[in-house]
């Protein structure tokens, strides 16, 4: 099993921090404009600190929990913190492969694989926290592999 | 190139005009209030000019909108400024659908949909040809989905007397039978004398063997395969429940809101409701919304019997070649074709009362959008006895009878607690309203937890699953049970769930997705709560059995469904 490259963290716990900061804007908003209620500075600061605290253990316990692995017939992925999940996605069943990254993962020197399938569901599985170099080769294996088990049309 | 019913400029032409003239007038508003810009007074000139301008319009996308069936794709060219032109190749045609609305019947006219696995919306709609256009293109491309199914395992090899056959049997109907029964021996033959040569090539040509046979014999016949009956329609429509239909409803309470709330005034006031609803006390007030509620119940239970013996009034379901077609409606006729090799998963659906009547109804999933709730679920048997409906299912599937198996007791479990909590929110919920309204006896509202262990013991009676040899089949839900047979060919992911409390238990859900477009509210096919060991156990199962059926399929380009299945 693989696992992620360890600047994802980095990533997620600015995601994280984005979500604080809408929190504490939130917080701020509702003790400025509505009169009535007086939110104290040292709650705003406790629920900001707490967050925080939680946002960081999160991305720390993904981290910890991510992993993917190119197995015989399938993609398979371990993830999550609070509901773990498994998936296999068969290589037969890939439509077609994407590397992408947004601006913090650009900033980060990483990138994302995105696989889809023409399921409902699970119809687009993303593997982030990857190198560039890493997602293109591993874009190239699952296109290759992709193609290579392609018996007949998915659906 | 086609056009659409000539009559679709006149239609076309009068919409986009309508439109025009809305945008037309509200634009002079918009300038009159909000920029202070123009007078109201122009509204005469600009009406009449939004009127002509968005007329020109329709008749221009009218005039520019055509369609073709070519031998490969189906082609439709539109649009007035920008051009697309949109090509759909056979064998990735879903299903095609028309729909004939009461003033198109009067007029012979219908609108054709032509579905794809892509997108999220119908990729040609033909708003509007004639009906007997719409019965030519649905004939014609389902011949030509037939041949670009069988061609494609032709490709690259050289069997052009199975060929001939394919062209001799689209040609003439008279010989079909003669043609149609041979085929499959002389295919069987050239299988035997050239078994040592290249098993490759043998299943090759035994497909299209089997599959001109399968449709020479049936090429542009149809046949009956199930009709509902005057009982059965009756009882569907009693015993089906739309709750969408009471959103509908209550649109029309806010059209008539006054006539609407007088009428419950004086239905309720004789058992304790209030004489107005300026005076009244809390307990009027309860009373007014429990007959309100009641009210609604009852009238979107009559609606939702009046819609379903409206659109399943003379369901038929026959087979034309590989293809199902449908049809029903009585006011607006509904027909369809599915074609069979692209049925991803069937259901069987019941709820309380139709389990309590022993019936049962079968659906069929693509993974195209039906005309219905906007999901590729198609029904192939609205209702019917369910013996009969999961020998149905038996054979169309080609899967044994399940043997169900149940997820541990500890599951139930879990339900208990879910339940529990749910009921602890309602009685606080309640303890709140108590507070701020004169009422007080909020412990009353406790009575609902006398609910939660049936409520439980139900959920999980209901959740079963076998794992076959050729299929997965899936169990769930009380109020709207449905029982899904998903052939591993057509799994597309497989995922284990286990959330925070079911790993504490040690259970694990198991997630089977298949291509079939399940609307957002309707989950993916879900084994709930199995031991974490079984739930590992049907996931590589799944995985592997996913993989022989490849392979099978591969070999012989076996279905894996039979078609004459009723």
């Amino acid at each position: 099993m693989e696992s992620l490259h360890s600047r994802i963290r980095l990533l997620w716990i600015a995601q994280g921090a984005i979500v604080v900061a809408v929190l504490g804007a939130a917080l701020v908003g509702v003790d400025r404009v509505i009169s009535a209620i007086d939110v104290p500075v040292a709650a705003i600061a406790g629920v900001i600190g707490l967050a925080g605290v939680l946002a960081v253990a999160y991305a720390v316990r993904l981290y910890q929990r991510w992993q993917f692995e190119l197995q015989d017939d399938a993609l398979y992925l371990e993830r999550g913190v609070i509901t773990v999940v498994e998936t296999a996605v068969p290589f037969v069943r890939v439509q077609h492969v994407d590397t992408q990254f947004g601006p913090i993962e650009r900033a980060l020197g990483l990138s994302s694989v995105v696989v889809y399938t023409a399921g409902t569901r699970n119809a687009d599985v993303r593997v982030p926290g990857l190198t560039p170099d890493r997602a293109r080769r591993l874009q190239d294996t699952l296109r290759e592999l992709a193609i290579e088990s392609d018996t007949d049309d998915a659906v | 190139m086609n056009r659409l019913h000539h009559l679709a400029a006149v239609t076309h032409g009068l919409q986009r005009a309508l439109a025009g003239l809305f945008v037309a007038t509200s634009l002079v508003t918009l300038g009159t209030t909000l920029l202070e810009f123009g007078s109201a007074s122009w509204t005469i000139a600009a009406a009449p000019i939004g009127f002509v301008l968005g007329g020109i319009y329709g008749v221009a996308y009218y005039l520019r909108y055509e369609y073709e069936v070519t031998d490969t794709t189906f082609d439709v060219a539109s649009g007035v400024f920008s051009r697309r032109s949109r090509e759909i190749p056979y064998r990735r045609i879903q299903n095609v659908d028309v729909r004939i609305s009461v003033l198109h019947r009067l007029l012979g006219l219908a609108v054709v949909s032509i579905e794809t696995a892509g997108g999220g919306q119908t990729e040609a709609r033909l708003n509007f040809v004639s009906e007997a256009e719409a019965d030519r293109l649905q004939r014609e491309i389902r011949r030509r989905t037939a041949r670009a199914t069988g061609s494609r395992s032709e490709a690259g090899t050289d069997h052009d007397d199975a060929r001939e056959t394919d062209l001799q049997g689209d040609a003439s109907a008279t010989a079909t039978e003669r043609t149609g029964t041979e085929t499959p021996a002389s295919a069987d033959e050239t299988v035997a004398g050239t078994d040592s040569v290249s098993s490759e090539s043998n299943a090759r040509n035994h497909s299209v063997g089997t599959q001109s046979a399968s449709r020479t014999r049936h090429d542009d016949r149809t046949r009956s395969l199930f009709e509902l009956e005057a009982r059965e329609l009756l009882l569907y429509s009693f015993t089906s429940f739309r709750p969408a239909l009471g959103a509908a409803l209550l649109f029309f309470v806010f059209i008539a809101i006054d006539p609407v709330i007088n009428h419950l005034l004086t239905v309720s006031q004789p058992i304790g409701g209030p004489a107005d609803l300026e005076t009244a006390s809390i307990g009027n007030y309860g009373v007014l919304t429990l007959v309100s509620f009641a009210y609604g119940v009852i009238i979107t239970y009559l609606v939702s019997v009046a819609y379903t013996f409206g659109a399943y009034y003379g369901f038929t379901l026959s087979r034309a070649g590989r293809d199902f077609v449908y049809e029903r409606g009585l006011l607006q006729r509904y027909s369809g074709s599915i074609p069979s090799e692209k049925i991803q998963s069937v259901t069987v659906t019941d709820n309380p009362l139709q389990r309590l009547i022993d019936y049962a109804g079968m659906w069929i999933e693509t993974a195209g959008y039906g005309p219905e709730s906007g999901t590729g679920s198609q029904s192939a048997v609205p209702l019917a006895q369910r013996d009969r409906v999961y020998e149905f299912t038996e054979r169309l599937t080609g899967s044994e009878t399940p043997q169900f198996h149940s997820p541990p007791a500890l599951a139930r479990r879990r339900y208990v607690a879910r339940y529990s909590i749910i009921a602890g929110v309602f009685v606080a919920a309640i303890f709140a309203v108590t507070l701020v309204t004169p009422l007080e006896q909020w412990y009353l509202a406790a009575i609902v937890f006398v609910a939660v262990p049936p409520a439980a013991h139900l959920r999980y009676v209901n959740i079963q699953y076998y794992v076959g040899e050729d299929h997965l089949v899936i169990r769930r839900g009380f109020w709207r049970r449905r029982t899904t047979v998903i052939p591993y060919y057509r799994v597309q992911t497989i995922s284990t769930r286990r959330s925070i409390f079911q790993r504490r238990l040690g259970l694990a859900s198991v997630i089977v997705d298949t291509a079939s477009s399940s609307s957002f509210s309707l989950a993916p096919p879900t084994i709930y709560d199995l031991e974490l060991e079984d739930a590992r156990d049907v996931h590589k199962t799944s995985r592997n059995r996913l993989q022989r059926s490849l392979r099978e399929r591969a070999r012989d380009d076996d279905l894996g469904l039979t078609v004459d299945f009723t």
